[in-house]
């Protein structure tokens, strides 16, 4: 994953260090409710300037890593930056440019979609004031926000949440399910929004989801998160493919399955190979142009090659086949092996 | 106050402020008992001139200030310092004020001027009230002079302040609207005049926040000294009174800064 290029400007605070370059980072990051360890040794790098999906089952821990990185909560040890600031001792400074949304965003019902946000705006300083308008009409709430709050369906308060994250001007939006309860209209106009916060203002974007598709969809890297433990992290393609980077597989319909898999059975262009249902399923031993290759050898055998197409690995795969191992790894010390046979 | 403090206070004064049903409750609270003690008093003195004397005047002005100041603006204020202290917790939007990376002492710290400002509006209002009624009922009796006026309003304003404040602390301390103002509220009206009435406790009475209220009371409003049911000295319900406000600020400070956001 290559986080797009864009001048983030002389006012990002710790940029210069290591640590300046993550938007979060943590290290060793536990925490313990009560004899439950609800988040187990966490060392989690998110890049800045891309969309970073935060992907768990329901219970996996992505709240209370969202509410550790915000100090909602403290950690029970380990360590955490936000920002290039360390959590909690810089907290103040660190969530000056960060904008969040945990669990779903709660407003004064009483008051009207503006004076909630000039709440919230007085809290974060004199310069927030003038971002009230351009975040309200943004979310497309300009013609609502004289409203009461009570008068808000669910997906306008999605909306709302995510202009009052922008009183901030954020370098990093924290969203914890952001898309719940809205249309699929408004799911899709919400993605967009995320790709130009990142693509053309330079923000990051952290976004916790169980929603596979939507993570998948919307970000350029994610965290696999299960049972308080990041299994893996990385590009999303990288996920997808299992880490390895050069498992390129293709599915090739084929007249003759038989012959095509002996022919293909001594080739040093092919891993493996297996019939399937749609014709022969294959691994590549070489690049993804070797694919011309394979198809010039099975013409060659005088088979008819019906199709050829590379087979594209969801993170929904890959994320089952993980979640799948950790299920079948009896015990706490097989759930280790599992998750470091699985790491990137 | 800084420039954030004054901007904070001013929208925690917002959130009060657009709260009508509790706008509405502290205002027939703090007004309504007026309009009726003066009313029932004109009545009857229209009834029976010789039996009852005119509604207003100097003796019309210390009976309500006793009900305005010692009985139900306490009640209106209350209602207003739990609102204050519990809104945002009940809201479940304290959680996004403490991302913003603000103190949760400074979230705490704006919203006792601003209760106190709310509250005071509405005493100032009480007390405006029963100025007028006082000197349009006075018929041939003598009107209180400025200085008693101004001392009246003082009083209302000291006794409206420090429940108010009590009122933040606690509420804030107990995150919960219901149990705080069925406490603050039963505290005021049955168990704290109930137990001024114990003799027997003697010298613990001191520690009571109404009867160190009613020592700095201009006019005459009870039995003990200054006007209280308990006899104490000023600088004595003045320490009470510091008591009172340093330890439920306190709690409510120390809960805000801890809670689990």
């Amino acid at each position: 994953m290559a986080p797009p290029a864009h001048d983030q400007g002389p006012d990002l605070p710790g940029s210069g260090s290591p640590e300046g370059r993550l938007a979060v980072e943590t290290r060793g990051l536990v925490k313990c409710f009560g004899r439950r360890t609800a988040i187990d040794q966490v060392d989690l790098r998110v890049p800045r300037g891309c969309a970073f999906g935060f992907l768990g089952p329901n219970g996996a821990g992505k709240t209370t890593m969202i509410r550790m990185l915000l100090g909602l909560t403290r950690a029970t040890s380990g360590s955490m930056s936000v920002l290039g600031r360390p959590v909690p001792a810089q907290r103040a400074e660190a969530l000056e440019r960060v904008g969040a949304i945990v669990e779903e965003p709660r407003f004064h019902p009483h008051l009207s979609g503006r004076e909630n946000m000039q709440i919230i705006a007085a809290v974060r300083g004199p310069e927030a004031d003038a971002r009230i308008d351009p975040a309200l009409r943004r979310v497309g709430l300009g013609d609502r926000a004289h409203e009461k709050v009570r008068k808000y369906s669910l997906g306008m308060r999605q909306r709302l949440g995510v202009a009052r994250c922008l009183l901030a001007d954020p370098l990093l939006l924290i969203l914890d399910e952001p898309t719940n309860g809205l249309d699929p209209g408004g799911i899709q106009e919400f993605r967009e929004m995320i790709r130009v916060m990142v693509e053309q203002e330079g923000r990051t974007v952290f976004l916790s989801s169980h929603l596979l598709d939507e993570v998948e969809k919307t970000c350029d890297a994610a965290a696999i998160v299960d049972r308080g433990k990041v299994i893996t992290q990385g590009p999303i393609a990288e996920i997808s493919r299992g880490g390895d980077g050069v498992r390129d597989e293709l599915l090739v319909g084929v007249d003759d399955v038989e012959l095509a898999l002996q022919t293909l059975a001594g080739s040093e262009l092919v891993r493996e190979a297996q019939a399937s249902e749609d014709g022969i399923r294959l691994v590549l031993a070489g690049a993804p142009e070797t694919a011309a290759a394979v198809n010039a050898a099975l013409v060659h055998a005088g088979i008819g090659v019906l199709r050829l197409e590379p087979v594209r690995h969801s993170l929904e795969q890959r994320f089952l086949e993980i979640t799948a191992r950790l299920d079948e790894a009896p015990g706490d010390g097989s759930s280790s092996a599992a998750q470091e046979e699985v790491r990137t | 106050m800084t420039a954030i403090a004054l901007r904070m206070t001013g929208a925690d004064f917002l959130k009060i402020r657009k709260k009508r049903g509790t706008l509405i409750w502290a205002l027939v609270l703090a007004l309504a008992p007026i309009i009726v003690f003066l009313t029932v008093k004109a009545i009857q003195h229209s009834s029976d001139p010789h039996k009852y004397g005119p509604a207003g005047g100097t003796t019309g002005f210390s009976d309500g200030l006793r009900v305005l100041a010692l009985f139900f603006d306490p009640l209106a204020v209350i209602l207003i310092g739990v609102e204050a202290g519990t809104g945002d917790a009940s809201a479940g939007v304290f959680r996004d004020l403490v991302v913003t990376g603000r103190s949760r002492l400074a979230l705490f710290a704006s919203r006792v001027p601003a209760a106190l400002a709310l509250s005071w509006l509405i005493t100032i209002g009480g007390f405006a009230l029963l100025t007028a009624g006082i000197f349009v009922l006075a018929g041939n009796l003598p009107t209180p002079d400025g200085a008693l006026i101004l001392n009246g309003l003082g009083f209302a304003m000291l006794a409206a302040g420090v429940v108010c404040v009590v009122a933040v602390g606690f509420a804030s301390l107990t995150t919960s609207k219901p149990a705080s103002i069925t406490a603050l509220i039963g505290w005021q009206l049955v168990a704290s005049p109930l137990l001024a009435q114990i003799s027997s406790l003697g010298n613990y009475r001191d520690g009571l926040l109404s009867q160190a209220i009613a020592h700095f009371s201009p006019v005459h409003v009870g039995g003990g000294g200054h006007g209280a049911t308990v006899t104490m000295s000023q600088g004595t319900a003045l320490l009470v009174m510091v008591a009172w406000l340093a330890i439920f600020l306190a709690l409510g400070a120390w809960r805000t800064n801890r809670m689990d956001a």
